[in-house]
């Protein structure tokens, strides 16, 4: 089981920071403090923290903040961000608007190439 | 759904590479960049590569793109430009997003090259506009002609961090320091030496504490830290500064990969995660190639030799060409991508602290420190040396894989030998006929030449100029130091522009003669 | 434009725009005439559009960022729970942080968006072009 999983370990009590209230998800406004909380609220993977706290949730899908989230979850856990799985990747990697994913446009418009 | 031999995904120096490599072969191949240009950063790049030859060094970025444009448009690859991809699925099925709507290719091979993203730091203030990444200053001067900010403060001592100061510097903006957390600097130290030249002081050991401003950056505190990275109370240094520049590192864009399923693997040396894959860019996922930084971050010559390299396997993949012949091929890339990754720089050696080269020279302390090297250090490199007249004076003190000197001198003055990290060396009883090629072909525009004894109590030093307007002949002003400081006065008495020195021109400045090896700058006043 | 700062002497130039304002509608100090490397480089036409109903030039094609960073915008926006200030920061469309409200859309990545003439760009506060105090 590694360190991640195991979470009957003891990662101590929550201890405020001077840097608590830096802002480190810059679409959704998340804070260092509020992720760091959410270690001790028992969210200890990156899927958890991001539908705990929506970070990564935003505009940008976590482009910026992807690393620094990983960095700060680690540190609290006491492992190195190596360890711990990124969060999952899904469709779509890009911002995008609802009516434009739905658009499936008809085969014969795609650019051009030969037919299967 | 439409079908490709090959589908690339990003148009950068590796997927172009692979492309161009699979397309003349005769796959049917089709690359798609979500960006409205292609070249991926090469565009950004507007200074001389680094390399050999083969490796188009001596060339600048942008112009490599050009040429790898025309390429691919000769080999008949399809560029498809604005085109996001947004998803990778099973079977290799590509989801792309152009214009307004969603359309789904199928490849039967896919090579993702999609480059890497900028990593960013944290402190107070850094949400403020006015803090950008290094790749943003570089979007805005050399693809938009806008000036980023007027007064720059630069985060971060590694290549890119270097390469973009200098190029604020030639756009006309300040840069007031380049700061870097590490206790020493990261790229390499000619393009270090070149800022540092112009004036620029720089900052080890130190990062910021706080970027200052109400609705945009108006200054910035840096503090030296220790070895925790913790500050050490009083040593702030303020800066009035209209902009912050961020150049931290790269990770490797690695999402779609991911999302197909590829074995990732979590790798510092490689910058974050990144797909496990061979030497040539075959994933875990049969006909899934990748090449470029996604696979680990490097430099776009190596880049465009990994994208070669998928293109190829994938061509072999397809029935394309038989296993000979993709190993002939492969073997011979294998080697000069070898021959790139060789040095103090070399991907086996990051983290790691060199104190010497391979000649067994001491590594210049004052150069990592100060990113420049000192009077006192310069004499034991076997490209500087003395003698009557005009003769090179090659600063080039790190094994970096770098040989245009070598053929630039049509005389035979410089040699680097068959291995191309060596340091240059000044070949004895050459005779030099101060044509100055080595100056402008220098891409660390390391070389100057030096007349040190004109016989009337004056020196002659011909350095490399890339900045407007150049001064004319006759102004009068100061020799600046490797330190960028101001030792002594100077005239100008040649400018020469070639079109073989490809826009580096050539300021000879007169100076007193204990300068003549001093002096490697020049500010008009 | 054309000199190369060296900070030698510690010389500063004077910033030529405000913060978070506008400049004047043509001021072209943002603007690199000449490049050493580059030279001058190819534009669009010079064409009209508003930021928060002023009129502004900038040329068209370019990504309207450009056109607002050279007539010294600073501010693209305000973030919807602290109502912060943010601009460029990342310029190739990764970060979203630039984005306005362009012809009465919210949320367009003014980085990568070219410019046409006549077009409405707005501050964006949280989503709207509606000022916090006016939601």
């Amino acid at each position: 089981m590694n360190s991640v999983n195991d979470r009957s370990r003891d990662i101590g009590p929550f201890l405020p920071g001077p840097d608590d209230d830096m802002i480190i998800c810059r679409c959704e406004e998340i804070t260092k403090g509020e992720i760091r909380q959410a270690v001790h609220d028992g969210m200890w993977t990156l899927t958890e923290i991001r539908r705990y706290l929506r970070t990564g949730m935003g505009l940008c899908q976590g482009q910026t903040c992807g690393r620094l989230v990983k960095g700060i979850v680690a540190r609290e856990l006491g492992i190195s961000p190596a360890e711990l799985e990124p969060a999952t990747s899904r469709v779509p990697m890009r911002p995008i608007e609802m009516e434009v994913f739905a658009n499936e446009v008809p085969e014969e418009k795609e650019v051009g190439s030969y037919e299967d | 759904m439409k079908r490709y031999d090959l589908i690339i995904v990003g148009a950068g120096p590796s997927g172009l590479s692979a492309g161009i490599e699979a397309a003349k072969k005769g796959l049917r191949t089709v690359v798609f960049d979500e960006n409205e240009k292609p070249g991926g950063q090469l565009f950004k790049q507007i200074h001389k590569f680094f390399g050999s030859k083969e490796h188009r060094a001596k060339v600048r970025g942008y112009v490599i793109g050009q040429q790898l444009l025309e390429e691919a448009d000769e080999a008949g690859v399809e560029v498809v430009l604005n085109a996001t991809v947004i998803g990778l699925y099973q079977d290799k099925e590509v989801v792309v997003k152009r214009g307004g709507q969603i359309e789904h290719y199928k490849g039967n091979a896919v090579i993702i090259a999609t480059g890497a993203a900028e990593n960013m730091v944290t402190f107070p203030g850094w949400t403020l506009p006015g803090v950008i990444g290094a790749g943003a200053a570089q979007t805005m001067m050399n693809l938009h002609g806008v000036l980023p900010g007027k007064r720059v403060l630069m985060l971060g001592s590694g290549n890119v961090g270097l390469v973009v100061s200098f190029q604020l510097e030639q756009c006309g903006c300040e840069v007031v320091a380049l700061v870097d957390a590490a206790p020493r600097v990261g790229g390499y130290g000619v393009h270090a030496a070149k800022v540092a030249r112009t004036g620029v002081p720089f900052y080890l050991s130190h990062t910021i504490v706080e970027a200052e401003g109400t609705d945009c950056v108006t200054g910035v505190t840096i503090a030296e830290v220790d070895n925790a990275f913790h500050f050490i109370p009083g040593t702030e240094k303020h800066f009035d500064v209209d902009t912050i520049c961020l150049a931290v590192g790269l990770s490797p864009m690695s999402q779609l990969l991911k999302m197909a399923g590829c074995k990732m693997v979590d790798d510092p040396k490689k910058g974050g995660q990144v797909p496990v894959c061979d030497p040539h860019g075959r994933t875990s996922l049969p006909g899934v190639y990748v090449a470029g930084d996604v696979a680990g971050i490097e430099e776009a010559s190596s880049a465009m030799i990994e994208g070669r390299m998928a293109g190829i396997a994938a061509a072999e993949f397809l029935g394309y060409i038989g296993k000979d012949e993709m190993e002939s091929e492969l073997a011979s890339l294998d080697k000069a991508l070898d021959g790139l990754r060789q040095g103090m720089f070399a991907p086996q050696n990051r983290g790691k602290q060199i104190t010497e080269t391979e000649e067994g020279i001491e590594v210049s302390q004052n150069l990592l420190l100060h990113g420049y090297v000192a009077d006192d250090e310069l004499e034991r490199y076997p490209g500087v040396t003395h003698k009557a007249g005009v003769h090179p004076v090659i600063e080039c003190t790190q094994n970096i894989p770098c040989n245009p000197c070598q053929d630039a001198c049509k005389k035979g003055c410089i040699s680097i030998g068959s291995k191309i990290t060596s340091l240059p060396i000044v070949v004895e009883g050459s005779e030099c006929i101060n044509c100055g090629m080595c100056v402008a072909g220098c891409s660390g525009q390391a070389i100057f030449l030096v007349d040190e004894d004109c016989g009337d109590g004056t020196a002659t030093v011909t350095l490399p100029y890339e900045f407007l307007p150049p001064p004319e002949v006759g102004t009068r002003g100061k020799g600046l130091g490797r330190d960028g400081k101001a030792v002594c006065d100077a005239e100008v008495v040649s400018v020469k522009s070639m079109k073989a020195f490809d826009k580096t021109n050539l300021l000879t400045i007169r100076v007193p003669k204990e300068y003549a090896m001093k002096a490697r700058f020049f500010k008009a006043v | 434009m054309g000199k190369t700062g060296f900070g030698i002497s510690g010389e500063r130039i004077a910033a030529a725009v405000g913060a978070a304002g506008i400049g004047k509608e043509t001021d072209m100090s943002e603007r690199i005439k000449e490049h050493p490397i580059l030279g001058v480089q190819e534009k669009g036409r010079l064409v009209r559009f508003t930021y928060d109903g002023k009129e502004v030039e900038g040329y068209e094609g370019e990504p309207i960022a450009a056109a607002l960073k050279a007539a010294g915008v600073m501010v693209h926006r305000y973030t919807r729970k602290e109502h912060k200030p943010r601009g460029i920061f990342c310029a190739i469309g990764r970060c979203t942080d630039c984005v306005m409200v362009v012809d009465g859309v919210p949320n367009v990545r003014t980085c990568i968006t070219p410019l046409a003439e006549g077009m409405k760009v707005c501050t964006q506060y949280g989503v709207s072009e509606k000022p916090f105090e006016e939601q």
